[in-house]
This record gives structure tokens, C-alpha cells and sequence, in this order.
């Protein structure tokens, strides 16, 4: 008898296994003995016999999605728009994008002009009516930001201002007022979006008489005034970069960032400054605890690290570690785990180094400067190396977005760019386009800068798209979030206050 | 600093339960555990679909009630899904004439919940799968389609067909098996090397 392939075979078991297309599956199948050599595949098999339909994991999605739509909330009926707000917008194409991620705003109508303007625009906000078109200044029809600024204010009541208010913020409108309990019985804050209109957005908290408006309203008056307080009472001043830290961190957004500290402390000597973490799952298949947010120091750089999850993917990095003794130090990574790339040598442009690639998938360069070097020569102990296809295209990014300087760069004849450095406020950023194991792949950087809310709206200008606008956080920064055109991110902070952790 | 990259479970569960259209992030990171979860309860495939169905239905009804302090929510969801089948086999106990017992029986080896997030993670597998590999998997073992039948739809030969069948099982074995073994199988690979 001719001998059967082995995928014959395997669907030999698999026929046995499944039965008959729409029977119940056959259990007891499974105690039947096998050929042994099929062992290790039964269970997959008997597993996969469980498999959902491929189709019904996104019809119930779809299900589920249609009943949250419908039960979004509505507006409160008494605050229904009867006067219907006309927006004049340098942009209504970009307006009506914005508008969709910001408030959830559904299209309802657009109408084009003969050149490509917008000449008519209506959207719904939770049932709320709002008509937009592109600017017609021959028409005396002008944007705010043609104007200056508009007067007139665009009060939005919806079932859950803070909700709103998040959407608002990530996708780029800014803070006016933050959201807050209000004396008149709402909660409320005030955000600007790109094209300069403002939006109050508020929830009502409790039903009050015009009387108990007015009563309270009296009250406040006699009252110290709060505010004239607050800033007469102006914090000290303190250093916009927060105690440790330089201009530029790298931030590592990897699994098992918990293990990968163990290993820059073995490794690096590494020292951990600070940790927020939540214990791990224990449906999960490992049981450790989920790094939300950690710092340690190498020398004298911190680098942030958190663990990865399906939101925030895996971004590893590649760091250049600036030693005393990359011998030494290149051994020790190695016996902590490290993957051996390029063992320490001399290297024709004036450094001793070597490269591993540590086990949670960061590249390390280990290096130290000969005199004359031309590599390490401005370095701290940490400096990130950012690699993009197009280099000089992210050299010029960081030069009009961040104000860098660019302090050094090798170009190849073809226009490839083996090594550059730019130079941002006190550190440098070293970046180079991609080769041999070193390939294009974005990075995560923390940047302490002056004034956040500037750098910001720069970076925007520059290409950058926004993750998070400027936002004061509990923990003494006010910071926001940038994505370049190359993948990377950037955290923009600046630190306002010393807070206890 | 944990703001800037606050992403756990408990920020999407505290999201969902402000802004239900946010219940798809929940839903995508837990079908797979329901699905497991309940399919080796009910052993029907329609019947597990509708009682998955139900509790994601009922979940999204009743998440302003989860509280974070209590129980992880994949705990919560398994509870769910324990009511929903016991609800249903006092259903069909009744139509049947029997009388209510207090609990459907415990069924013949039902799984731990490691067994459960085993499962889970493997049909997270199959979706990661290349895509010809992934529709001969899912044409073979969820619609029982004979290797001729997919081969036929497909317009490919039987060999190919079969060739990717093994590719698939081989390539969900080599990724299923290092979190697996430590859970269940241990001893039935280890005695086959020894």
C-alpha cells in the first residue's frame, strides 16, 4: 500500500475528529488512540474544533455597536437648538474631520463650490444642529481666524461633559477652561478648537431657580475674590525640567518591562527611580505585575519604560550607552541576557564599541570616545538613536518643530544618511537611516521644554499630528503628545510644580 | 506620569462605562475568552453563539454596575455567562417537563479557567494566521467543509489545500504550545521526549 503524505494523514485525524459537518462534535474521539506520532497536534486539533465562525465575532460587534449608538444620549429637549449657528471656517473640509473626532459629530450634508470650496456644511452633535462652509471673505463672510477671534460662543449641553471634553482634547481643540462644577448648576469647561471657535460644553448637575443663580451669584461677590487670590499667591518658580532629568529621555514602550529593569540593573547598574504598577492579570498567561509608568538611571540619563499592551504596541528603541569600559560593560550585558550583534572593537570613526540587542527587543550601542572621536563626543550616558527611511526628512522635522540643531551629519553620496546628530535644548539625538539590523522603526521620546502649549502648536505646523493637547498633569507637568510624519512620538512636558510622589 | 500612557483594562472599563460606544475596546479584548468560556459548556455551536451574544448584551446593560475593587472583569463576564447557562438549561428542563433541579450539572470536565484562556489565546492564533492558511482553517473546522469542498471554493488543488491545513496546524502548534505546556500538557509532551 502506498505510503500517505504527512498532511494526508493529519487530515486523516482531523476527519476523525470533527465527525460529520453539523453533528455535535464527537468528544469521545478524542480518547481513541492515535497514531503517536500525531500527539503533539491532537490538541490543537481538539481545540480548534471550538473555533467561533469567522463571521460572528463582528456581527455581534456590529450588534452591540448598533445599541450603543442608539443609546448614546441625547441632548436635554429644553437646551434643543432653535437658533441654528453658522460657522465661518478658514478649512471647513479639516472643520468637519475635526468636528466628527472631537464632539462625535455625524456629517449630515455638504455642498461644493465650483473652486473646490465648501459651500454649505451641516452637522448633528448629539441632535444638535450646526451649519458650517469655507470662509467667502468677497461675501463678507469671515473665518475668526480672519477676524481675530470670534464673540460669539457655542454652548454645547451633552449627557457627559467629561467624556466630551477627553474627545475634544485628543483630537486637538485646547484647554480655555478645564472642566468644572459651576455655580449654576452645571459642570463646564471651556475648549478652543484649530479654526478659533470657542465651545462651552457643560452637564447639568442640579435644577436650580434663577433666584438660587442670582443668591449664589450675590454670594461669590462678597467673597474674597479667588482668583486675584490665586495669583497673588503665584508658586515659586521652579525648573521646567523635573529633578533628574534632561532635555531629551527616551521612553520604552515594551513587554515585560518589569524583567527588562532586572535587566538594566544587572547589566547597566542600572538604578530604578520610580514605579507605578498594577498587578498583572491572573487569567493572563503570566502572572507579573503591568508596569504603567517607571524611571531608571543609567549614569546620568533616565530612560522611561512602561509595558506594552494592545493600545500602546511594543516600541523598543535603540540607545547609545556612553561608558568607561565598553569591555566590561558589553560582558556583563551579555552574561544578563543581551544577544551579541557586533562584538566591542575599535571602530574606524574614533569609538571602542559593541552592540547587543537585549531580550525585550532595544538595541544598545556601547561605546566609548577616543579622544577626537566624532561619534560620542557630546554624549551623555543614554542617548536615543531614532531611525527613519527618509533621515533628512526627519533631521528637518526636528530642526522646525523642536528647534533643534543639527550639530553633525555623514551623507553618502546616493543621499543615504549613516549618522547624524541633532542637538535638542541640553541633549542630543542621534539619528541615521536605516541599515543591517538597524531598521526604520518609530520611537517614544519625553522632551522637557520651556513653554509646552508653544512647542506644541510648533511641532503641529512642523507636520506633527496631535495625540494630546497640552493638559496639566497630577504629577507637576503640564504635557501634551505629538506624533511625527515618521511614526515617532514625542511627549512634550514642561514641569510646573514638585509634587510628593 | 502614568497619564500619558494609561491604557489598562480598568481605564477602558471606567471609558465604556462613561461612553458605551467605547464597549468595543472591552469587547474586542475579551470575545475570545467568552467564546471559550461557554462553547466547552454548551458543546453547540448556535448555542453558544446566542448565549456569547447574551452576555456581551448584558454586560453592556449592566457595566455602570462593575465595580473595579470586586473582581477582574473577565470574572465578572464568566459570571455572567454562568447564569446565562444556567438560566437556559432551567429553560429547557421545564419545556421538557422535568422538574427545575437547582443546578444544571457540572459538565463532564469543564474546564479550568487556565484551560479557558488557553483556548482564548488560540483562536486569538488562527486570526494572526496568513490569510490562505486562516480561511482553510476556518472553512475546516467551523463550517466542517471537506478538503475537496475548500479546495473547490478556494480554486486551488487538494494538495495545496492540504499543504496549508498542515502549514497552519504546525505553525498554531510551535506558537500555542511554550504558554500552553506550562498550564496543562506538561506531562503528555515531556513522556513522549522521554
Amino acid at each position: 500500500m502506498a505510503k500517505q503524505s504527512p498532511s494526508e494523514q493529519l487530515d486523516k485525524v482531523i476527519g476523525r475528529l470533527l465527525g460529520a459537518p453539523g453533528t455535535p462534535i464527537p468528544r469521545d474521539e478524542a480518547a481513541r488512540p492515535f497514531d503517536p506520532a500525531f500527539s503533539p497536534v491532537i490538541e490543537v486539533i481538539a481545540a480548534l474544533r471550538d473555533l467561533p465562525r469567522p463571521d460572528f465575532k463582528a456581527r455581534l460587534k456590529s450588534d452591540l455597536e448598533r445599541r450603543t449608538s442608539m443609546a448614546t444620549p441625547r441632548m436635554t429637549p429644553e437646551f434643543r437648538a432653535s437658533a441654528i449657528p453658522y460657522l465661518s471656517v478658514r478649512g471647513a473640509a479639516n472643520a468637519l474631520d475635526f468636528y466628527k473626532k472631537a464632539f462625535g459629530a455625524k456629517e449630515v450634508l455638504r455642498l461644493m463650490q465650483p473652486d473646490g470650496r465648501i459651500g454649505h456644511a451641516e452637522i448633528d452633535i448629539d441632535g444638535a444642529k450646526i451649519f458650517l462652509a469655507d470662509e467667502f471673505p468677497e461675501a463678507g463672510f469671515n473665518s475668526p481666524e480672519s477676524l481675530g477671534g470670534s464673540p460669539v460662543q457655542i454652548s454645547l449641553q451633552v449627557e457627559d461633559v467629561d467624556a466630551m471634553a477627553r474627545g475634544a482634547i485628543l483630537a486637538g481643540a485646547s484647554v480655555v477652561r478645564p472642566v468644572a462644577n459651576q455655580f449654576y448648576g452645571a459642570r463646564s469647561g471651556h475648549f478652543r478648537d484649530p479654526f478659533g471657535y470657542t465651545w462651552v460644553i457643560s452637564t447639568l448637575t442640579e435644577r436650580l431657580s434663577p433666584e438660587e443663580m442670582q443668591r449664589r451669584i450675590d454670594a461669590m461677590g462678597s467673597e474674597p475674590n479667588a482668583e486675584s487670590q490665586a495669583q497673588a499667591q503665584q508658586p515659586p518658580a521652579v525648573n521646567y525640567i523635573r529633578e533628574g532629568f534632561h532635555t531629551v529621555t527616551p521612553y520604552l514602550i515594551i513587554p515585560g518591562a518589569a524583567k527588562w529593569i532586572d535587566f538594566v540593573k544587572q547589566a547597566f547598574d542600572a538604578e530604578e527611580k520610580f514605579r507605578a504598577q498594577r498587578p498583572g492579570t491572573p487569567a493572563g498567561e503570566a502572572v507579573s505585575d503591568v508596569i504603567m509608568h517607571a524611571e531608571v538611571q543609567i549614569g546620568d540619563s533616565m530612560i522611561e519604560v512602561a509595558d506594552a499592551n494592545p493600545q500602546f504596541p511594543a516600541m523598543p528603541m535603540t540607545l547609545l550607552l556612553r561608558v568607561d569600559d565598553p569591555d566590561a560593560v558589553f560582558e556583563r550585558a551579555v552574561s544578563a541576557g543581551a544577544e551579541t550583534i557586533q562584538p566591542v572593537r575599535d571602530r574606524d570613526y574614533g569609538t571602542r564599541a559593541g552592540n547587543v540587542r537585549d531580550p525585550f527587543g532595544n538595541m544598545w550601542d556601547i561605546g566609548k570616545p577616543f579622544p577626537g572621536d566624532k561619534i560620542f563626543r557630546e554624549f551623555r550616558s543614554v542617548t536615543p538613536h531614532l531611525y527613519a527611511t527618509n533621515a533628512a526628512g526627519l533631521i528637518e522635522f526636528l530642526k522646525t518643530a523642536f528647534g533643534g540643531v543639527e550639530v553633525y551629519r555623514v551623507q553618502h553620496p546616493d543621499g543615504g544618511i549613516p549618522h547624524a546628530q541633532v542637538r535638542i535644548g541640553d541633549s542630543i539625538v542621534a539619528l541615521a537611516g536605516g541599515h543591517g539590523p538597524y531598521q526604520p522603526r518609530p520611537s517614544t521620546i519625553h522632551l522637557y521644554v520651556p513653554d509646552t502649549d508653544a512647542l506644541y502648536r510648533q511641532a503641529l505646523r512642523a507636520g506633527a499630528e496631535s495625540i494630546q493637547a497640552p493638559t496639566d498633569q497630577p504629577y507637576g507637568d503640564r504635557s501634551a503628545g505629538v506624533r511625527d510624519p515618521f511614526g515617532n512620538r514625542w511627549f512634550i512636558a514642561t514641569h510646573v510644580r514638585d509634587v510628593a510622589f | 506620569m502614568t497619564a500619558k500612557i494609561d491604557t489598562s483594562e480598568r481605564l477602558l472599563i471606567e471609558a465604556a462605562q462613561k461612553d458605551p460606544r467605547r464597549f468595543g475596546d472591552l469587547y474586542e479584548a475579551n470575545f475570545e475568552r467568552v467564546y471559550a468560556f461557554i462553547v466547552r459548556r454548551v458543546h453547540e455551536r448556535a448555542d453558544a453563539e446566542d448565549l456569547t451574544a447574551e452576555v456581551f448584551h448584558q454586560a453592556l446593560a449592566n457595566l455602570s454596575k462593575f465595580e473595579w475593587r470586586s473582581v477582574p472583569f473577565a470574572a465578572w463576564l464568566f459570571r455572567i455567562a454562568s447564569n446565562a447557562i444556567a438560566d437556559r438549561w432551567h429553560r429547557s428542563q421545564r419545556e421538557q417537563g422535568n422538574s427545575a433541579a437547582d443546578d444544571p450539572p457540572d459538565p463532564l470536565g469543564a474546564p479550568s479557567p487556565e484551560e479557558t484562556e488557553t483556548r482564548a489565546r488560540l483562536f486569538r492564533l488562527v486570526a494572526g494566521l496568513p490569510r490562505d492558511q486562516r480561511v482553510v482553517i476556518e472553512m475546516r473546522f467551523t463550517a466542517g467543509k471537506s478538503i475537496a469542498e475548500i479546495a473547490r471554493e478556494l480554486g486551488r488543488t487538494d494538495g495545496a489545500v492540504k499543504q496549508l491545513q498542515v502549514r497552519a496546524i504546525r505553525e498554531l502548534r510551535s506558537r500555542w504550545e511554550p504558554a500552553h505546556k506550562k498550564k496543562t500538557s506538561g506531562k503528555k509532551l515531556s513522556a513522549k521526549h522521554g
